[in-house]
């Protein structure tokens, strides 16, 4: 047991959910303006491939997140203009959006580089590993929160962050009246619509940047559908938090625990299986997240 | 908080209920036709000529027996999967697992295939009926944590899709695995004589597509005839209205999922006992997506379902032929496709706000 559980197991559960923890973020955002956004597993994908092409035509990852970032802008954008803009529907804008991606950057896969199946070489970047001074030779807590990837940081200092913006500045007041009363923000005199093209755009940028972080982070390499659904995780993370950062924070946490207990599991059980488990536990915390929800509300009396 | 219901609410919002107008079809020769046109462009960025590169394509859809055959082979998957999702949209149910059901579907009526002693017709029926029951029941879990516990069903069936995937290659490599020599991850190869036979040669059409076309004669009458297509309409369309109505709301939206997982899992049963004799883990490529887009792009329609099946299949069949032929990567024709499907959700609003600049115009002249 004592293979299975060690502090490498929670340095692989924090590698593992970071992806899933800034996909879970951007996705909060457009679910407080009511966008039920399905679209983010593509923009993840697009992102990663960016990241990679960035990376490796400038020989830096600073280009690679700057790539990943602008297309994330432009899919915020797209997906404002279509589902805001020309009132479509969000769910088929969503899925058709996720089969843009898959075609997409597998044909720039094709003719840009080549090459089939996946893409890793030399001239690719890595995000850099951030040492914190002082911490590093804590034992198990230096080895945990010391050395990770940039956007690991990134991530963890969004939760906070952008838990004050939504709870406790205007901008984010605004934000969630978009969503919850868009006609009392519109006599305010403040456009719903502009909060939703934040919230799109943010959700873009950092949808990509998710991505980036599964290309460029530790694989160094873009291979077809890396995404493989962590998207719709994400989704699932962010009802199960209610889209309280911190709370959507944990659920990735959660996923990232199990994901990376499997993959260590693989020398007891067949990979299969423990491939399959995060996503089972996704669907039982989506019931039971919903059951929680229909208790309190019971026990509220309304 | 509410906000999160509400936006769990929109998605049961989604009501499928326009109907295909004359306005519509033009837009859609419209979206067509510039779809087309960005892939043109593609082309030639690429160094293509997009004029030789779409002959190739149209060619290798149509252009010999044997193309026409596999074309005809992948309308039948497409519009299967698509009037499946058509069944549970109506109902306004989403049903985006039919992968996981159709990959369900197949394993099971691969093991009653190769497993079952009777004569050639029984093991056919038996394991359509096997595939069915596979995906019908796999279907009911998302459903009943829908109509019960309002559990969102788009989120639950989309993970249900990996986890079928990934218990089915469990099977295949594992228990199941065939011990003949050189498959890797396959089960056993299923009775020969109950297998379907190949209607042109050396193409993927075979008599499957006439259970597809009495599957698709029974859906079509079930949605556009019957007395339980026209509860789950109103259903979909207004079911508190519905509810007034007398009809169990739940239920039905519970049924609509069942059958639309069952289709599921006869698509997975033609494609193992049409195409590969035995379980293979590359059954199907995300084949429910694209009848889903089809379904979405048709509104659900069952009779445009069928049609735009074959224009679709005809790209995707040609796009391959045409990577071979003109060296263009076929998934353009992806790019294509989705293209088409973001100018036609975008239809209604492009077309409200075009209509808006127009009156704003002519008031302009007026004054």
């Amino acid at each position: 047991m004592g293979e299975i559980f060690n502090v490498l197991l929670l340095q692989n559960t924090l590698r593992t959910a970071t992806p899933v923890v800034l996909a879970a973020l951007g996705c909060l955002l457009t679910q407080h303006v009511n966008i039920t956004n399905i679209g983010i597993e593509g923009m993840m994908l697009i992102g990663s491939f960016f990241a990679v092409l960035g990376s490796y035509l400038f020989s830096s990852w600073a280009a690679g997140l700057a790539f990943a970032m602008g297309a994330g802008l432009l899919l915020g954008l797209m997906y404002y203009v279509l589902v805001i803009r020309f009132q479509s529907d969000e769910f088929i804008i969503g899925v058709a959006l996720n089969i843009f991606a898959g075609g997409l950057t597998v044909f720039l896969l094709r003719t840009l580089f080549g090459v089939r199946g996946s893409f890793s070489g030399p001239g690719i970047d890595p995000l850099p590993q951030i040492v914190l001074p002082g911490l590093e030779a804590v034992p198990v807590l230096g080895d945990l929160l010391s050395g990770n990837t940039l956007l690991v940081y990134v991530s963890w200092l969004l939760v906070p962050l952008l838990w004050a913006f939504i709870y406790r500045t205007p901008a984010g007041f605004h934000l969630r009246a978009a969503g919850e009363y868009p006609d009392a923000l519109t006599a305010c005199g403040k456009s719903p619509d502009r909060m939703k093209c934040l919230a799109s755009v943010g959700c873009g940028i950092l949808s990509a940047l998710a991505g980036a972080h599964l290309s460029l982070g530790y694989l160094l390499m873009f291979s077809e559908n890396m995404s493989a659904s962590r998207g719709y995780v994400a989704f699932a993370c962010v009802i199960f938090g209610r889209g309280n950062p911190p709370l959507v924070f944990l659920a990735a946490l959660l996923f990232g625990f199990i994901s990376a207990l499997g993959l260590r599991m693989q020398r007891y059980v067949p990979s299969d299986i423990t491939a399959m488990a995060p996503y089972a536990v996704t669907v039982v915390m989506m019931a039971v997240t919903v059951l929680w929800g229909r208790r309190r509300k019971a026990s509220k009396g309304c | 908080m509410t906000g999160f219901w509400q936006a769990l609410r929109a998605l049961a919002r989604l009501k499928p209920n326009q109907r295909l107008t004359r306005d519509y079809l033009a837009s859609l020769a419209l979206a067509v036709l510039l779809a087309f046109a960005v892939g043109a462009a593609v082309m030639l960025l690429c160094g293509h000529d997009p004029l030789a590169s779409y002959a190739a394509l149209f060619d290798g859809a149509l252009g010999r027996p044997r193309a026409i055959g596999n074309t005809l082979a992948k309308t039948v998957t497409l519009c299967l999967t698509g009037l499946a999702m058509s069944l549970a949209a109506k109902a306004g149910v989403f049903n985006v697992g039919g992968e996981g059901q159709l990959y369900l579907g197949a394993m099971a009526a691969a093991v009653v295939g190769a497993r079952l002693d009777a004569s050639a017709w029984v093991v056919t029926l038996a394991s359509l009926a096997a595939a069915m029951l596979a995906g019908g029941l796999y279907a009911f879990l998302p459903g009943v944590m829908k109509v019960r516990w309002k559990v969102d069903e788009v989120i639950t069936t989309i993970m249900l899709n990996s986890v079928a995937i990934y218990f089915c290659s469990y099977l295949a490599n594992g228990p199941l695995k065939t011990a003949e020599r050189g498959i890797a991850t396959g089960t056993d190869s299923i009775l020969p004589q109950a297998a379907f036979s190949s209607l042109i040669p050396l193409s993927n059409l075979t008599t499957a597509v006439f259970y597809a076309a009495a599957a698709a004669l029974v859906i079509w009458y079930l949605m556009s005839r019957s007395r339980v297509g026209f509860e789950m309409k109103l259903t979909g369309e207004n079911d508190r209205f519905a509810r007034y109505g007398g009809i169990s709301t739940g239920r039905l939206m519970l049924w609509a999922m069942v059958m639309s997982g069952a289709v599921c899992g006869l698509v997975g049963m033609l494609e193992i006992f049409g195409l590969h004799k035995r379980f293979l883990t590359t059954v199907s490529s995300e084949f429910y997506f694209d009848g889903m887009l089809v379904a979405m792009i048709m509104r659900y329609q069952p009779l445009g379902v069928i049609l735009m099946s074959f224009f679709f299949a005809a790209l995707d069949i040609g796009g391959k032929s045409m990577e071979l032929s003109a060296g263009v990567s076929s998934e353009l024709i992806l790019i294509v496709q989705s293209i088409i499907i973001f100018f036609m959700a975008a239809e209604g609003g492009v077309r409200k706000a075009l209509g808006e600049r127009a009156l704003r115009r002519a008031g302009r002249r007026r004054a």
